[in-house]
C-alpha cells in the first residue's frame, strides 16, 4: 500500500498547495477580476482623454501578467528555475517576433 | 482488496499490431518513429533521385516542370519534416531515457500522442501525390507564389494542414523531452554529469519549443489566407508577403540547429567510445552547445539578404552568422582532440563520425561564405546554396544519424549490424555524397540557379551535373546496402551483450540489449560524467543501485494517441477541401458544409474527454517477477 504510491508524486505537491491555502487563490482570483473590472471602466467612462487611458490599460496589464505568471503559473514558488528560464526564453523569441514585424514589415 | 486494486496485474497487454498502436513504451515508440522516419526518408531519396535524374543532362524532358516543381517541395519537406526529424527523435527515444536512468519519458501516453500526430500529418502531405498535385511552391512556401492565385492545387493546402499536424507532434516531443530530461535523471546525474546527447536532446527540444509555434503561426496564416479568403499576405489589402519570409526563417533558421545539434551530440558519444578516451573539453561542448542555440535565434534573417532590409540589418545578421562558426569550431577542435592519442577503432559508427568531421566543418565553412552579405548576392539562389545545406545537413546530420544508427542498433534490437556492410555503407555513402554535391559548388559559382528544371547545353555545366547525378546513385546505392544489413540482422537471433562495444561510457551500456520494458530494475547511482565507465574503471561489473529493489510502476498501454490523431488527420482533410467544387452532391455536402471537418474534430475532442474522465493508475510489475527475469 505504500508501494502503491511510490511512483506518485502527488501528496508532496498536494501538500504545498494546502499550506497555501484557497483564501489566498480567493484574493488573486478577486484581485484579477478587479484589475479587469478597472481597465474595462476606463474605456466605459470615456471621459478621461485616450492617453491617459491607454496607460491604465497597459499598467493593468503589467500587473495582471505579474498576478497570472507568478500565482496561477506558480512562478513565484520555490524549485520553479527551470519554468523560469523557459518563461525568459519564449519572451525573447517572442518579443524578436514583435520587433521584426513592427520595424520591418509594417513600419 | 486495496492491495490487490492498486498492483492489479489485468492490466491490458496488447500483442501483434496492436501493441504497437497503442504502446507507450519509448523504446517501441523510438523504433515506430524509425520506421515512419525510414519509410518518409525512402520516399524524399526517391524525389531526390528523381531531380537528379532530370537534370543529368541539358534539355532533359523526363518530368514535365510542374512535376519537377513538386519533386523539389516535397523532396525539401518530407526529408527535414518527416526523415530526419523523425530519426532524430528515433535515437532520442531509444536512448535518453537509458542515458539519464529514467525507466520512460516523462508523459508517455504524450509520448505515443507525438509519434501518431506526426505520422499522421506526414501521411496527408504525402496524400497529396494522389489527390490532385503536391505542394510546388518549393520547401520554404513563400508568398505571394504560394497564395491561391499563383497555386491553385490543393498543393499548398497539403502542405500548410500536413505539417500543421506534424509539427504538434514534433512540438510535443520536445516539451515531452524537456521534462523528462529536467525532472527524471537518476540520483547523482547532475547537468553537468549529463552525457553529451542527452545535453544536445534537451537544447534542440528547447530550440523545438521556441521555433514551432513561430511556423505554426505561419502556416495558420497562410492557411486562412487560402482557405478562409484572409489576407495577411495579400499586398492589394495591405499583406505583406515578407511576413512571411521572416516568419518563416525565425523558425527555419533554429530548425536547422535543432537538426544538426543532436548529430553534434551523437559524435560526441561516438567519437570517446571508439577513441578509448573521454570526450575532450565536456563544459566547452556545453557551452558551445548553448551558444549556438542562442547564436541560432539571432540570425534568421541571412536567409533574407537579398530581400532588401537595408545595409545595416545585413551586417549585424552577418557578423552574427559568422560568431556561430566560433562555437562549432570550438566542437571540431574538442573531437578532434579526443581522437588524439586515443586507440581509435574504426567501426562504421566511427567511420561516419569521422567522415563526419572535415565534411561538416566544408559546410560550415560554406556557411560563413554565404554569411558575408555581399558575397551572398552573388551566391543566392544558385547551387552553391544547394551545395551548403546538403554538406550540413546531408555530410552532417545523416552521417551522425548514421553513426548513431549504428552505434545505438544492439541497444535498440539486441543484434549487432554486420560490420562489413556497414563499411560498405559508408564508403558508398561518402563517396557518393561528395560526387553528387563538391561540384555543385562550382555548378552555383558558374551560374546554375536551383530550382530549375532543365538547362541549356555548353554552359560547362553538363559535365558537372552528369557526375552529380551519378554520386547521387552511389548515394542511393549506400543506402540499399544499409536496408540489406537491417533485413540480415534482423534475421538473426538477440544475442548482442550488454556493452557490445566494451568501451561504453554511458547508463544505456550497463543494461540489456534490449534494455527490459522497465529499462532498470533499480534505479542506478550516478557517481561522475561518463558513469558506466567511472564504475568500470573503479572495478565493478555493474552500477550501483540507488534504490531497493521495489515494485515498478508502468503506464498503461493506449489507443487514445492514434485515435486523436486520426481524427486531426480527418478535420485536416474536411478542412483543405471545404472550398473545393464537388460535382458529387454528397460530396459537396459533406466537405461544403464542414461536416467532414466536425467529424474529425469531434473524434478528437473526444478522445481527449476519454482520456480525461477515465482515471488510468497504470499497473506494477512485482518484485518477483522482476526477480525471475532478472536470472534469464
Amino acid at each position: 500500500m505504500t508501494a502503491n504510491q511510490q511512483s506518485n508524486e502527488g501528496p508532496t505537491v498536494k501538500h504545498r498547495h494546502r499550506v497555501e491555502g484557497p483564501e489566498k487563490h480567493i484574493i488573486v482570483f478577486i484581485f484579477s477580476i478587479v484589475l479587469t473590472a478597472i481597465a474595462f471602466a476606463a474605456v466605459a467612462a470615456g471621459g478621461i482623454n485616450t492617453a491617459f487611458t491607454i496607460i491604465i490599460l497597459l499598467v493593468m496589464a503589467v500587473l495582471q501578467v505579474f498576478v497570472q505568471m507568478g500565482y496561477w503559473m506558480h512562478l513565484k514558488d520555490k524549485g520553479h528555475l527551470m519554468p523560469i528560464l523557459f518563461m525568459i526564453g519564449g519572451f525573447f523569441v517572442a518579443s524578436t517576433c514583435i520587433v521584426m514585424a513592427l520595424f520591418w514589415v509594417w513600419w | 482488496m486495496a492491495h490487490a486494486h492498486a498492483h492489479s496485474h489485468s492490466a491490458k497487454r496488447y500483442t501483434g499490431i496492436m501493441d504497437w498502436l497503442t504502446t507507450v513504451d519509448h523504446k517501441k515508440i523510438g523504433i515506430l518513429y524509425l520506421i515512419a522516419g525510414g519509410l518518409f526518408f525512402g520516399i524524399g531519396g526517391i524525389e531526390a533521385i528523381l531531380i537528379r535524374l532530370q537534370l543529368i543532362k541539358p534539355m532533359n524532358d523526363l518530368v514535365s516542370a510542374q512535376v519537377f516543381n513538386e519533386l523539389i517541395t516535397m523532396h525539401g519537406t518530407t526529408m527535414i519534416f518527416l526523415g530526419v526529424m523523425p530519426v532524430i527523435f528515433a535515437i532520442m527515444n531509444a536512448v535518453i531515457p537509458l542515458q539519464i536512468g529514467a525507466r520512460d519519458v516523462a508523459f508517455p501516453f504524450l509520448n505515443s500522442l507525438g509519434f501518431w500526430t506526426f505520422l499522421f500529418g506526414g501521411l496527408l502531405l504525402n496524400l497529396s501525390w494522389i489527390m490532385g498535385g503536391a505542394p510546388d511552391a518549393g520547401w520554404t512556401s513563400y508568398t505571394p507564389l504560394s497564395t491561391n492565385d499563383y497555386s491553385s492545387t490543393h498543393g499548398v493546402d497539403f502542405y500548410t494542414i500536413g505539417l500543421q499536424i506534424a509539427g504538434l507532434g514534433t512540438l510535443i516531443g520536445g516539451i515531452n523531452f524537456l521534462a523528462t530530461i529536467i525532472t527524471m535523471r537518476a540520483p547523482g546525474m547532475s547537468f553537468m554529469r549529463m552525457p553529451m546527447f542527452t545535453w544536445t536532446a534537451f537544447i534542440t527540444s528547447a530550440m523545438i519549443l521556441f521555433a514551432f509555434p513561430a511556423v505554426t503561426v505561419g502556416l495558420v496564416l497562410l492557411s486562412f489566407d487560402r482557405l478562409l479568403g484572409a489576407n495577411f499576405f495579400d499586398v492589394a489589402a495591405g499583406g505583406s508577403p515578407v511576413l512571411w519570409q521572416h516568419i518563416f526563417w525565425i523558425f527555419g533558421h533554429p530548425e536547422v540547429y535543432i537538426l544538426i545539434l543532436p548529430a553534434f551530440g551523437i559524435i560526441s558519444e561516438v567519437v570517446p567510445t571508439f577513441s578509448r578516451k573521454r570526450l575532450f573539453g565536456y563544459s566547452s561542448m556545453v557551452f558551445a552547445t548553448i551558444l549556438i542555440a542562442f547564436l541560432g535565434f539571432m540570425v534568421w534573417a541571412h536567409h533574407m539578404f537579398t530581400t532588401g532590409l537595408g545595409p545595416v540589418a545585413n551586417a549585424l545578421f552577418a557578423i552574427a552568422t559568422m560568431l556561430i562558426a566560433v562555437p562549432t569550431g570550438i566542437k571540431i577542435f574538442n573531437w578532434l582532440f579526443t581522437m588524439w592519442g586515443g586507440q581509435i577503432r574504426f567501426t562504421s559508427a566511427n567511420l561516419f563520425a569521422i567522415g563526419f568531421v572535415p565534411t561538416f566543418v566544408m559546410g560550415g565553412v560554406t556557411g560563413v561564405m554565404l554569411g558575408a552579405a555581399p558575397a551572398d548576392y552573388q551566391f543566392h539562389d544558385t547551387y552553391f546554396v544547394v551545395a551548403h545545406f546538403h554538406y550540413v545537413i546531408v555530410g552532417g546530420l545523416v552521417f551522425g544519424l548514421f553513426a548513431g544508427l549504428h552505434y545505438w542498433w544492439p541497444k535498440m534490437f539486441g543484434r549487432m549490424l554486420n560490420e562489413t556492410l556497414g563499411k560498405w555503407t559508408f564508403w558508398l555513402f561518402a563517396i557518393g555524397f561528395h560526387m553528387t554535391f563538391f561540384v555543385q559548388h562550382f555548378l552555383g559559382l558558374l551560374g546554375m540557379q536551383r530550382r530549375i528544371v532543365s538547362y541549356l547545353p555548353h554552359q560547362n555545366f553538363d559535365e558537372l551535373n552528369f557526375i552529380s547525378t551519378i554520386g547521387s546513385i552511389l548515394m542511393g546505392i549506400g543506402v540499399l546496402a544499409f536496408l540489406v544489413n537491417v533485413v540480415i540482422t534482423a534475421r538473426k537471433p538477440v544475442g548482442a551483450p550488454d556493452d557490445p562495444w566494451e568501451d561504453g561510457r554511458t547508463l544505456e551500456w550497463s543494461i540489456p540489449s534490449p534494455p527490459p520494458e522497465y529499462n532498470f530494475k533499480q534505479i542506478p547511482l550516478v557517481r561522475g560524467l561518463d558513469a558506466f565507465w567511472k564504475e568500470k574503471m573503479a572495478g565493478n561489473k555493474e552500477m550501483t543501485p540507488a534504490e531497493p529493489l521495489g515494485p515498478i510502476h508502468m503506464p498503461s498501454p493506449s489507443i487514445l494517441p492514434f485515435v486523436m490523431s486520426l481524427g486531426l488527420f480527418i478535420g485536416g482533410l474536411g478542412f483543405m477541401f471545404s472550398t473545393e467544387d464537388f460535382s458529387n452532391s454528397f460530396m459537396s455536402l459533406i466537405f461544403n458544409k464542414y461536416i467532414v471537418l466536425i467529424v474529425g474534430l469531434l473524434i478528437t475532442f473526444g478522445a481527449m474527454i476519454a482520456r480525461s474522465v477515465h482515471d488510468d493508475p497504470g499497473y506494477h510489475i512485482e518484485v518477483e517477477e522482476l526477480e525471475g527475469e532478472g536470472k534469464a
